[in-house]
């Protein structure tokens, strides 16, 4: 075989394919494949958690790792329960304010879905669940965690199986609010972009210059955009970057949710994000 | 038969690193085995092989990523003309060190050609950041895994010696 004929074949075939599978027609294979290999990438899962911890540390470093874990899920559980407060109050004081604006977004209702595999691209962070269109899932629905915090979106699916795009992927960007103690600050709230960056969390951008937050701040979607529900929780403020000169601020934001280690996740099956909705 | 070796080597190593690589953090990065899988065959069997090998390992890579289908094909591609012109000119004695050197550069080829895909079909890549946090890491990263993975399969695709004494033998040598 020439290498010539070869590396033009090969070319041909794989933009051709890249395009066929943009178009959607190779959903089909890709969930097949996704059926074949998601209980292996189960199993190698379970094999290689307690292999991680031992690796991680010695002896007892494991069942440490495993408390920090349930600790942080209960931490996150909790601080969506603030957030959740502090958003509910501002909200009733705006309805106040806005006197006849009815709150119409119904109690939410989620499907379950266990993950059970993750993009080896180091470009892109996404996960792999076990539910699909078959399931009634769609592109673009909002997924949390076990605690209630946000995880991500779906950004493909196929019959039985979704991909979902996590708030730190390089993509992801959530319009949100900072929740403040001052209760002032709390009436309007710092607004930002908060969008996923290589290699770090979350950036918390596009903050006024002169917002008010600090450290240990709750971080929650503020619904701008229509294509999260607002009040979900996303981080905390782990650093705010300081430039005198800037016309924004921005902030480092760690997620509430442990995505490396994100077992189960929820899809908001009665949230439909803007772009699904239609007018 | 090689080429079943191949198909279920290269499906180990997806599996794999869609389950317990992204635990296995070296440098900020997770080595990525198939393309080290696929860069090592490619310098210890040949380019003829590896223009089989490299698209077959490049799909089933596909298939459990995200990405768009075609992305690795397209992507792993220049390991098998790395491999041919390495191979060809043959730069020093060793042949393992050429191949530490394919790996490498397929790296940074690799990252640069799915990256290009990525912006093409329309997604945000930063790749300033990129380029710097992920591709050149994977560069240092990639070949230190190879060490670890070329080595069964030159022991692998040992040919047992024929033993023979007499004339016959003088004349095979």
């Amino acid at each position: 075989m020439r290498l010539l004929p070869w590396t033009l074949s090969v070319l041909a075939l794989s933009v051709f394919s890249i395009l066929l599978s943009e178009r959607g027609t190779l959903a089909p294979l890709q969930n097949v494949s996704l059926t074949i290999t998601a209980p292996l990438t189960a199993g190698l899962q379970d094999l290689g958690d307690p292999t991680a911890d031992f690796l991680e540390g010695v002896f007892d470093r494991g069942d440490i790792a495993r408390e920090n874990e349930r600790l942080r899920e209960e931490l996150e559980h909790l601080q969506g329960e603030v957030a959740a407060g502090e958003d509910a109050q501002r909200r009733v004081r705006e309805l106040e304010e806005a006197l006849g604006v009815k709150d119409t977004r119904p109690e939410d209702e989620f499907v379950v879905a266990d993950v059970i595999a993750e993009d080896p691209s180091e470009l892109k962070r996404a996960l792999a669940i076990n539910l699909g269109s078959g399931d009634g899932l769609d592109e673009g629905m909002v997924v949390l965690s076990k605690g209630g915090s946000l995880v991500g979106t779906i950004s493909r699916v196929y019959d039985d199986f979704a991909w979902i795009r996590l708030v730190t992927d390089p993509n992801s960007a959530v319009n949100a609010v900072v929740l403040t103690g001052d209760q002032e600050e709390e009436a309007s709230g710092a607004r930002g972009v908060a969008a996923g960056e290589l290699r770090s969390d979350l950036t918390l951008e596009m903050l006024a210059p002169d917002a008010a937050i600090e450290e240990g701040d709750l971080v929650t979607t503020s619904g701008l955009g229509g294509n999260y529900p607002r009040g979900l929780l996303l981080g905390t403020i782990a650093s705010v970057e300081e430039r005198p000169q800037a016309t924004f601020t921005s902030a480092r934001v760690e997620p509430a949710a442990d995505l490396p280690k994100l077992e189960t996740v929820l899809i908001i099956a009665n949230f439909l994000p803007a772009r699904l909705a239609g007018p | 038969m090689k080429y079943v070796l191949a198909f279920f080597a290269a499906f180990l190593a997806a599996v794999l690193a869609a389950s317990v690589m992204p635990h296995v953090h070296v440098l900020g990065v997770t080595p990525d085995l198939v393309l080290i899988l696929a860069a090592c065959w490619a310098m210890v069997r040949g380019h003829q092989e590896a223009m089989v090998v490299v698209p077959m390992a490049a799909i089933v890579r596909d298939l459990t990523t995200s990405d768009p289908v075609g992305t690795s094909v397209l992507a792993l591609a220049p390991i098998v003309l790395l491999a041919f012109a390495v191979r060809e000119l043959r730069p020093v004695e060793s042949e393992f060190l050429p191949a530490l050197l394919v790996v490498a550069a397929t790296s940074l080829a690799y990252s640069i050609i799915s990256m290009t895909v990525l912006t093409v079909v329309g997604d945000d890549v930063p790749w300033g950041r990129a380029l710097l946090l992920v591709t050149l890491p994977l560069m240092l990263v990639n070949p230190l895994f190879a060490v670890l993975v070329y080595p069964p399969i030159r022991w692998l695709s040992r040919r047992p010696r024929r033993e023979s004494f007499g004339v016959g033998s003088a004349v095979q040598l």
